[in-house]
């Protein structure tokens, strides 16, 4: 039955919200005690309207909105990133620079459960400061891009750390990246420049390749499952969990070295 | 020569598009964008067009060859065969003679060249003239001197120099499109030796797009927008879709269904209307931006110069669906009505999908249109057909022999647009037969026709088919054109 598939164990381990089992428990009931709740005997509701039923209740307890946005220079590949988070591909030498502010959705599975990303991809130029501003306010995690062959997008990280603290809540979650790591001789920022940066202002810090897809999944990952612990009350949770499982995960997966030079 | 139809094919009373001549000045700019934010029902004066055109000839010939004595140290560009075998060059500088954009190679090592046109044109408007173009062997240099920049366009096409003009002023609206040409004036009140780039980064990519589009398609030619061929019913059916999922939504401007380069539908709000131009720098961004494809849905500032040059409209841009590649936009004055855009959006992808208009969209783009000959009208190869009161055009499919040459058919057309509306001496009727082709090109006060045909017709058989064709036309009127201007 179709009912019966949809409620798989997660819901019911994962789930705090003890409302929610309750009318989980009550659509379960319903259709297999007769009368039905329509009151027409024996009735049951088509499958997949009582699948949707379901789905709403689970989404609206356990899927809330995670708002991630990608910030960082004109050209530093943001786009990149999410592209290749997203469908895995990258398309090289096409560098097409994004107009204005734009999401995509994206579910992702941290310890058993379903978390939902809401992705904001951004344009890096001046000229649309002004409307990326106004989304800073209801973001819960902040990707901060810059490009490891080009001084310049490091150098304004500082100014980018400043507009987030004037626009941003006070406690979103913060990752610098520097991207491009596939680089090689082009290098111009060495990693250690960016792990000191990073320490400065208490962030955590990884380094990235859109194009090999070198941590791209982890960084989203790491970002989905500090969420998850922050939406799940867990207050022993700080800042420092990211950094921590950052560098965990770094050493233990087989992402070859970065050059430094 | 009398017409077969009462009225001209197309035309319908009203038209969400701004009629237009193609040539005419891009001056004159509504402010609109105040009027919609203050009131939605103050009554609007008209907005007046005025043709500031002036006919004076400002044109320089020279019959020398051109001077390519240069004492600066960027030469090399000048000995680079590749950059010197490019058929037309596009430069934008400021006023103060700063580079901005090059069409070709990097404009930072051009800056003697930028110095010398800006020395051309300050040196002419010393004299409070402005200087329009010069003539050199098989090139024209033509300038658009538009406070705060200077266009240049050298070119060695057949275009003319009112069509070279036209395209520099696209590229001036490109850019005042991206800042807004209040922004675009007040930086250079402020600082005269501002370096643009810093603000223009990206933009160079949309400007490239647009001259190849202008070069390559004749709705940059005509001042008019072609329409996806769908049954009339099924073109209402996504304007309502669009109106009433957008009903609660204040202050929506205009809803824009567009796939390729056609346009789908045009919803407008009422008393507001889209120039043709506008409408062509907004398919440009669609096609020259991968984001917009990558992305659910996007949300962007969006200055439409014919509109509103002193202000952004904001754009809600997407896709229908992952099965319809059909790009919706939804353009308001309101900078925070993302969310609710999107949800109308949701909404309107509902209702196309419940209506089975998705299906429809898809099958039209997937549908080849006939060609000349598959529509019944051997002796006829390719036409345009544009009718003036929509500022919509219809073109068949192109046939051989133009399937693989379209260059020289655009040219032709190029051509005789030009004779049909040059300025000192506009035609009528033309009818030209060289050893490749004839043409005939008629201007009536409700469309313009452009037909190619067999280099052996007769001048009294083409007048024959064109009346045949014009027919055909009104048949399929209600599916080729949109003929409603639905209204939010």
């Amino acid at each position: 039955m179709t009912t019966d598939d949809s409620m798989d164990d997660d819901v019911f381990e994962s789930s705090e919200d003890t409302i929610a089992q309750a009318k989980l428990h009550i659509t379960q009931n319903a259709h297999k005690t007769v009368p039905s709740p329509t009151g027409y005997r024996d009735y049951k509701p088509p499958a997949e309207i009582l699948k949707l039923c379901e789905t709403d209740v689970i989404e609206d307890t356990n899927q809330r909105l995670h708002k991630t946005i990608l910030l960082g220079d004109s050209g530093v590949g943001k786009t990149s990133l999410l592209v290749k988070f997203d469908t895995g591909k990258f398309q090289p030498g096409n560098f097409s620079a994004t107009v204005g502010i734009g999401f995509t959705n994206k579910v992702v599975a941290v310890d058993n459960s379903r978390v939902k990303l809401q992705i904001w991809d951004t344009a890096g130029q001046e000229r649309f400061r002004s409307v990326t501003h106004a989304y800073y306010r209801d973001a819960h995690a902040l990707l901060l891009l810059y490009d490891v062959t080009n001084k310049t997008s490091f150098d304004n990280i500082r100014a980018w750390l400043g507009e987030i603290r004037e626009y941003a809540q006070d406690d979103v979650v913060i990752m610098l990246i520097g991207n491009k790591c596939d680089c090689g001789g082009d290098r111009l920022v060495r990693r250690e420049d960016g792990e000191r940066l990073a320490k400065e202002y208490n962030v955590a810090f990884m380094e990235t390749s859109a194009k090999n897809g070198i941590n791209v999944d982890l960084a989203f990952m790491a970002i989905a499952r500090e969420l998850k612990l922050r939406q799940s009350g867990n207050k022993d949770s700080n800042k420092f969990s990211v950094q921590d499982y950052v560098r965990e995960e770094t050493e233990k997966s087989s992402c070859p070295p970065c050059y430094t030079t | 020569m009398a017409t077969n139809c009462e009225i001209e094919p197309g035309a319908a009373v009203e038209s969400a598009l701004v009629t237009t001549d193609s040539y005419e000045n891009f001056q004159q700019m509504s402010s609109s964008l105040e009027e919609i934010k203050n009131s939605n029902y103050a009554a609007a004066t008209p907005e007046e067009f005025l043709d500031n055109c002036n006919n004076l000839d400002n044109d320089i010939h020279l019959t020398c060859s051109p001077v390519t004595s240069s004492s600066s140290r960027d030469e090399d560009y000048l000995q680079d065969e590749e950059w010197l075998s490019k058929s037309k060059h596009v430069f934008v500088l400021s006023s103060a003679g700063k580079p901005i954009y090059s069409r070709y190679g990097n404009e930072d090592r051009f800056a003697s060249y930028f110095g010398i046109m800006q020395a051309l044109v300050s040196f002419v408007q010393a004299d409070d003239d402005s200087i329009r173009s010069i003539h050199a062997g098989d090139r024209k240099f033509v300038f658009l001197f538009k406070e705060p920049l200077i266009l240049v366009a050298v070119s060695k096409t057949e275009e003319c120099t009112i069509q070279l003009t036209a395209q520099l002023n696209y590229v001036f609206n490109q850019i005042a499109s991206t800042l807004t040409l209040s922004r675009l004036v007040k930086i250079y009140e402020q600082r005269r030796n501002y370096d643009l780039r810093r603000l223009l980064t990206g933009v160079d990519r949309f400007i490239d797009h647009l001259l190849d589009f202008s070069e390559n398609e004749p709705a940059f030619t005509l001042g008019a927008v072609q329409c996806l061929p769908l049954a009339a019913s099924v073109r209402d059916s996504i304007s309502t879709a669009i109106v009433q999922s957008c009903s609660k939504i204040k202050n929506v401007v205009f809803g824009i269904l567009l796939a390729k380069s056609q346009l789908i539908t045009l919803v407008r709000m009422k008393k507001y209307y889209i120039h043709p131009h506008d409408l062509h720098l907004i398919f440009n961004l669609v096609q020259a931006s991968e984001s917009f494809k990558t992305i659910e849905s996007c949300w962007a500032p969006l200055c439409l110069p014919r509109f509103d040059s002193s202000g952004f409209l904001y754009g809600h841009v997407s896709y229908l669906a992952e099965d319809c590649q059909a790009c919706l936009l939804l353009l308001t004055v309101e900078g925070d009505a993302f969310h609710s855009l999107s949800e109308a959006k949701q909404r309107i992808v509902e209702r196309l999908r419940r209506g089975n208009c998705l299906e429809a969209i898809n099958a039209s783009l997937t549908t080849r249109e006939e060609t000349c000959m598959e529509m019944g009208f051997p002796e006829l190869r390719h036409y345009l057909y544009k009718c003036k009161s929509t500022a919509q055009f219809y073109q068949p499919t192109k046939g051989a022999p133009y399937s693989i040459n379209c260059k020289r058919l655009l040219n032709l057309y190029k051509q005789a647009h030009y004779k049909l509306h040059c300025p000192t001496r506009p035609l009528k009727l033309l009818f030209e037969r060289n050893g490749n082709d004839a043409l005939l090109a008629w201007d009536t006060p409700g469309f313009e026709l452009y037909a190619v045909l067999e280099p052996l017709t007769e001048t009294s058989s083409a007048i024959t088919t064109v009346g045949r064709l014009l027919s055909w036309i009104k048949k399929r009127e209600d599916k080729l054109f949109q003929l409603n201007a639905p209204t939010f």
